[in-house]
């Protein structure tokens, strides 16, 4: 099981260093130069390249990368040029917004698509189950930029039930930062339902058909016992696995929930940094965001090993 | 065998927008880039000349539909055709090619999986030029570690088949393998693949252009459509109707078809054993 784990740990080590040459080469062939990016039009030569001496950047360019990898191991990861502040002040500022509105869209998605995929499962092609996976396939298609749109205008403005935009601390009122973060947790919980809706029928459907199934009908156990303490409990790997990736996918998707709803997220600051070709800030947050994918999938990865004891003795008898 | 819903009404939606493409070489009612101001924010009305009304600009939306439908399909398509190749070649190179290659094409490809949703093509879409070429290129590096990695493992299960052993046996040499062999054995789970791949593409692309980095104006695409009818949304909401219709029905057609395919394999699959 430690091996397993140790396993594990060295292949995110190893991803992650793939991941952090990609961004840094890829952003690097950028074209023009950074110095007169940030300096602007004004800038004398002597300035731009006292200026590029002083970022490192005419260093060859696997120097460069190992100072930068360095630094971003030190969790420095430099000051962005368009706000003028370090990027992990940007990043611990942001993240409160996107961190709460992927758990809320989370909780909302495990919650809609465990409910009506077991219904679907235990109810095999009956209306409910056409219902629910016609709903399913509608709701990966419909642009997330989209029901965001109607949103606003339906339950914002006309209702007035939730605010248009903007984004309200904990700190400030519970009621408030619920309201503020309600809606663009749907719109990213209707992309993400059906995925996790589809998985957890189809392994729902296999574990129905499992032996011990037959056993504990035959034991006369009720049906709730029967189909949530047996049926769900083989069923729950492969969707715990789906649910980790899609939280941490999440991280880096809500780019466009972001934009609608101008919340003050990392989504927004990726755009941002994207749309003013902000080197710095992006290299720091495809680095944050993609750690926090690995990270969160080698955890996921782990407690699945914990629940499923078949994984777990598979891996002994290595 | 039972009807395949998914299969059909996939392939209905698809053609659909494949005729609104076909349409727009040849009967686009108005040149979707005039702008006509004195006709601005016509509602929609299919008696008049303008069937699904104008924008903000008075520009026909029904002809920047037709119009954007070929945007959406060139970057959808093109996006994932290019993804396919190299993702196959990248495939078939790492399981042939054992150690080295292997090692340093599969990394790599879980390196670029890592990369969460959209992220990857806006930081691609940051270093290349944006528009249509950027997009299928930021696009298409999103598909090819898909590809890659179904190539790959299903080059490893296939291996060991009596008919790759055979053609092994005979002397055939492992690129003659691959097209004869491989390709044909593949062929069905990568065509379902590939559907899919489009349907996500789509998504990603009009995503992009809602955001400003895909295709830029004057041009029309669907997500630039939507993005620009937002500051008019509250008084006409119309505007965003047809281009989110549009983009439902692309996405939809090509999901379900790769479901409905999907459903086939797996049918076939479980006669065989």
């Amino acid at each position: 099981m430690l091996s397993y784990i140790l396993h594990r740990f060295k292949s995110s080590i190893v991803v992650l260093f793939v991941v952090s040459i990609i961004t840094f080469f890829v952003l690097m062939i950028i074209p023009g130069n950074p110095a007169q990016l940030i300096l602007g039009t004004d800038a004398t030569p002597e300035m731009i390249e006292d200026l590029h001496a002083a970022m490192g950047l005419d260093k060859p360019l696997y120097q460069q990368y190992l100072g930068w990898l360095l630094n971003l191991l030190k969790l420095n990861m430099g000051k962005s040029y368009v706000y003028g502040e370090s990027v992990r002040t940007l990043i611990t500022k942001s993240l409160p917004v996107t961190i709460s509105i992927s758990i809320f869209a989370m909780a909302m998605a495990v919650f809609i698509a465990f409910f009506f995929g077991m219904i679907s499962a235990i109810k095999r092609n009956s209306i409910i189950d056409y219902f629910s996976r016609s709903i399913m396939q509608l709701g990966a298609a419909i642009p997330s930029f989209w029901i965001g749109m109607v949103f606003i205008v339906y339950f914002g403005v006309r209702l007035k039930i939730f605010p248009v935009s903007g984004f309200v601390p904990i700190e400030q009122s519970f009621v408030r930062f619920i309201k503020s973060i309600f809606l663009p947790s749907v719109v990213l919980a209707i992309g993400e339902v059906g995925t996790l809706l589809r998985i957890i029928r189809s392994s729902m459907l296999d574990s129905l058909k499992q032996d011990y199934m037959d056993m504990a009908k035959v034991k006369g156990l009720s049906a709730g016992k029967i189909y949530i303490k047996y049926a769900l409990r083989g069923a729950l790997t492969a969707p715990l696995t789906i649910i980790g990736m899609q939280f941490a996918k999440l991280a880096g998707g809500t780019v466009v929930v972001e934009t609608i709803f101008a919340l003050p997220g990392l989504g927004r600051l990726v755009l941002t940094a994207v749309e003013h070709r902000d080197i710095v800030l992006l290299q720091g947050l495809v680095m944050f965001i993609t750690s926090t994918v690995i990270f969160i999938t080698l955890i996921v990865d782990i407690l699945v090993m914990f629940l499923n004891p078949r994984i777990k003795s598979f891996h002994q008898g290595e | 065998m039972r009807k395949n819903v998914s299969l059909i009404i996939g392939i209905v939606l698809v053609l659909i927008i494949i005729a609104v493409w076909m349409l727009s070489f040849v009967l686009m009612p108005y040149n979707p880039n005039e702008m006509n101001i004195p006709n601005k924010f016509l509602k929609p009305d299919f008696s008049s000349e303008h069937i699904l009304g104008t924008d903000n600009f008075g520009r026909d939306i029904l002809s920047r539909i037709m119009y954007g439908s070929r945007n959406v399909l060139l970057v959808g398509i093109g996006s994932v055709t290019l993804g396919t190749v190299i993702g196959i070649f990248l495939g078939a190179v790492a399981s042939m090619f054992k150690r080295f290659a292997n090692t340093i094409i599969m990394r790599i490809m879980d390196g670029l999986m890592a990369f969460p949703g959209i992220l990857l093509a806006m930081m691609l879409v940051t270093v290349v030029e944006r528009g249509i070429q950027g997009s299928i290129i930021a696009i298409s590096i999103f598909m090819v570690p898909v590809f890659a990695r179904l190539v790959y493992s299903m080059i490893l299960d296939t291996e060991d088949l009596l008919f790759i052993k055979a053609a092994k046996s005979y002397g055939s040499s492992k690129i003659q393998i691959f097209f004869r062999h491989y390709i044909p054995a593949m062929l069905p789970k990568l065509i379902t693949q590939f559907s899919s791949a489009i349907g996500s593409a789509v998504m990603i692309e009009t995503s992009l252009s809602f955001l400003g980095l895909g295709i830029q104006p004057p041009f029309a695409s669907w997500g630039l459509m939507l993005s620009e009818s937002r500051q008019f949304f509250l008084i006409y909401p119309y505007l965003a109707v047809a281009p989110g219709i549009a983009i439902i029905i692309t996405v939809l057609g090509f999901n379900l078809i790769g479901d409905g395919l999907n459903d086939i394999l797996i049918s076939r699959r479980s006669q065989n054993e």
